[in-house]
């Protein structure tokens, strides 16, 4: 290849901040066409993948992990001031994930000591957050992990100068089109499924199982206080449900509010 | 013209419909009820069910269909699926409804794909097993005057046979063997047990001008307090026989080339459905969603509703939002 291919292909960069890197194993998961779909771009920095990493503008940044420490932050603005895109991928990155499940509920000095039985905040963490609480998102992958497919077809569509299509509406929708007997209805189990960002084709319902949410809330369509509503009906307790909406979605408001106060370290 | 065929050669008719294609029936799937599903074993086949969650019109207006092949030189390729299908077991208010989604989809500008799958699909009809959500008689929908080939009624040990069309008649006059004239008995069987049919359908939603009320409603309470407990699902429009809602996706393959033009059934009670380009949406909140669906369904084309009260988006609403209920607050009487 010439230097001048090179330079016409968009620069990107793979980031993580605090999260597991499955989101960028779910890229390099896609396996058959992995060599054709990363030859498209000029990767300057991609951890997961290669040591290799430089310092650079990019056209597009690609940042997994929730912002947790100074030092994610500090990260952060850095990738953010070199980018022209950038985009979260997957939960952590999108909207804190799991990390954030005790946001707002439990300090981070009580964290540390249940975890590292001191009160001092040693590794200066503070509450994980999506990274769009701290710096511009252009656009949004959800997912614990993103659904390769939809990451592939959302690089494609940047290749392309096209927004990617990542779907606002929930997993229901997936469960009608693929004709899944829906679990609530029939079976009443606590599917959050009605206010769960759909992409993942309905995984869960359509092996029977209630669907507990990894995608996260939809930004702005999210009813909480129905989901709450519609399981109490089925006989779930609050505490229940509260913590189960939590575990994924622990940093929206509309879910803080059905039990801010509640500590429930070690209800079942 | 009325037949009958016993119900002991239900067996040998369904395997004479092979030779009209691929065979789709009522077959149980959950504990609720039985879904569409291709009929590999007539023991499988469930004549007796109340309604499918996925009404029969996924077979002519699919969930989700590839339409055309994309390609940056040559240009649109239809992709077609004429594969020949028989349908055993339809309702009157799913063929109603088919007969309403017609309307839209071969009239005027007919649509090429929805057109090569009627062409290409025998449906036999079937009476049905009303439950406490049915108001079809509300909606002028108990019966099918058309949009079937056959329609089998059941009475106590045959079913009386109605030709709706040539190709119906065709099956009938190759099945002669099996095929009989009813008796006088059977008739005032057929009678009776019509009459059993239509009085297990006590919902009653009263349709009458609900136009003009619904129009003159629109501030009405009753819509926000449902809104609140929506979840904009989508469920009820995607579970209607007669809603017709599709959004069209392309996908690009990675060679920037080559792509898939891809349709899948929309709802009205998502976001999208009113977002336009410019990125304005005409229908931002949940609560003007929820007055739109209700005034579509209850708005008349042609004569006739576009609801065929067939109780799928009460069952199948996960916030239990009652259609008919919501109508009669509405109309407060
Ligand atoms: S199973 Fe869950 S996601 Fe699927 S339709 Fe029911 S509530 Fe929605
Ligand atoms: S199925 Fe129920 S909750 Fe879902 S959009 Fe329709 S009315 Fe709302
Ligand atoms: S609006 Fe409801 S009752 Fe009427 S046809 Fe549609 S799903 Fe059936
Ligand atoms: S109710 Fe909504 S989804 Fe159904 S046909 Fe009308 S506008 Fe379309």
């Amino acid at each position: 290849m010439t230097e001048t291919e090179n330079n016409l292909k968009p620069r990107i960069g793979v980031f993580s901040l605090t999260g597991c890197a499955g989101d960028q194993l779910m890229i390099l998961n896609l396996e058959d066409t992995l060599i054709e779909l990363l030859s498209k771009f000029d990767i300057k920095s991609f951890q997961e993948a290669s040591s290799y990493s430089e310092n650079t503008n990019l056209d597009i940044a690609f940042v997994e992990g929730s912002v947790s420490t100074e030092h994610d932050l500090k990260t952060l603005k850095n990738i953010r001031e070199k980018s022209s895109l950038l985009i979260a991928i997957g939960d952590c990155a999108v909207n804190g994930c799991v990390q954030a499940m005790r946001n707002k509920q439990t300090s981070i000095a009580e964290r540390m000591i249940d975890v590292y039985g001191v009160e001092d905040n040693i590794y200066k963490t503070f509450e994980p957050k999506g990274v769009g609480e701290y710096v511009k998102v252009d656009f949004e992958i959800p997912g614990c992990p993103i659904e390769k497919e939809e990451a592939l077809n959302a690089l494609i569509s940047l290749l392309n100068g096209d927004a990617p299509l990542i779907p606002d509406y929930p997993v229901c929708v997936e469960c009608k089109l693929n004709g899944y007997p829906c679990v609530i209805i029939e079976e009443g189990k606590p599917c959050l499924g009605p206010i769960i960002t759909a992409g993942c084709d309905a995984r869960c319902p359509g092996l029977g199982l209630d669907c507990v949410g990894c995608r996260g809330p939809i930004k702005g369509e999210t009813n909480a206080k129905a989901e709450l509503e519609a399981l109490r009906k089925r006989g779930y307790a609050d505490k229940y449900i509260i913590n189960r909406l939590r575990f994924f979605a622990g940093n929206f408001d509309d879910i803080q509010i059905l039990g801010v106060k509640e500590n429930s370290k070690g209800d079942k | 013209m009325y037949k009958k065929l016993f119900k002991e050669d239900l067996e040998q008719f369904t395997s004479t419909l092979k030779q009209f294609g691929s065979i789709y029936g009522p077959v149980k799937k959950t504990s609720r009820g039985c879904e569409f599903t291709e009929l590999t074993d007539f023991k499988d086949l469930q004549l007796n069910y109340t309604r499918t969650m996925i009404p029969p019109k996924k077979f002519f207006l699919k969930p989700k269909e590839p339409l055309y092949s994309l390609n940056k030189d040559a240009g649109f390729k239809e992709i077609i699926d004429d594969s020949k299908t028989v349908l055993l077991g339809v309702h009157s208010c799913d063929i109603n409804a088919l007969n309403l989604l017609d309307r839209v989809y071969l009239n005027q500008f007919p649509d090429l794909h929805y057109k090569t799958r009627r062409e290409n699909t025998i449906i036999i009809g079937v009476s049905c097993e009303p439950d406490d959500y049915c108001f079809c008689t509300s909606t002028g929908s108990s019966h099918a005057l058309k949009g079937f080939d056959l329609f089998l009624h059941e009475i106590s040990d045959s079913y009386i046979v109605r030709v709706g069309s040539m190709k119906g008649f065709q099956i009938i006059t190759q099945n002669k063997h099996i095929i009989k004239n009813p008796s006088l008995t059977d008739i005032k069987e057929f009678k009776e047990y019509e009459a059993e049919r239509l009085s297990k359908i006590t919902l009653n939603l009263n349709v009458n001008g609900i136009q003009d009320i619904l129009d003159l409603s629109f501030d009405h309470a009753v819509w926000q307090e449902n809104a609140d407990i929506c979840f904009g699902c989508g469920s009820c429009n995607l579970v209607c026989p007669t809603c017709r809602c599709y959004d069209v996706i392309d996908y690009l393959k990675l060679d920037l080339k080559n792509g898939l033009k891809v349709r899948r059934w929309d709802s009205c009670m998502l976001k999208q459905h009113a977002l336009v380009a410019g990125g304005l949406n005409f229908r931002p909140t949940r609560v003007e969603r929820l007055y739109n669906r209700f005034n579509c369904k209850m708005s008349c084309s042609e004569d006739s509703l576009n609801c065929v009260g067939c109780g799928r988006c009460t069952v199948y609403c996960p916030a239990d939002i009652n259609f008919v209920e919501v109508l009669k607050q509405v109309r407060e009487d």
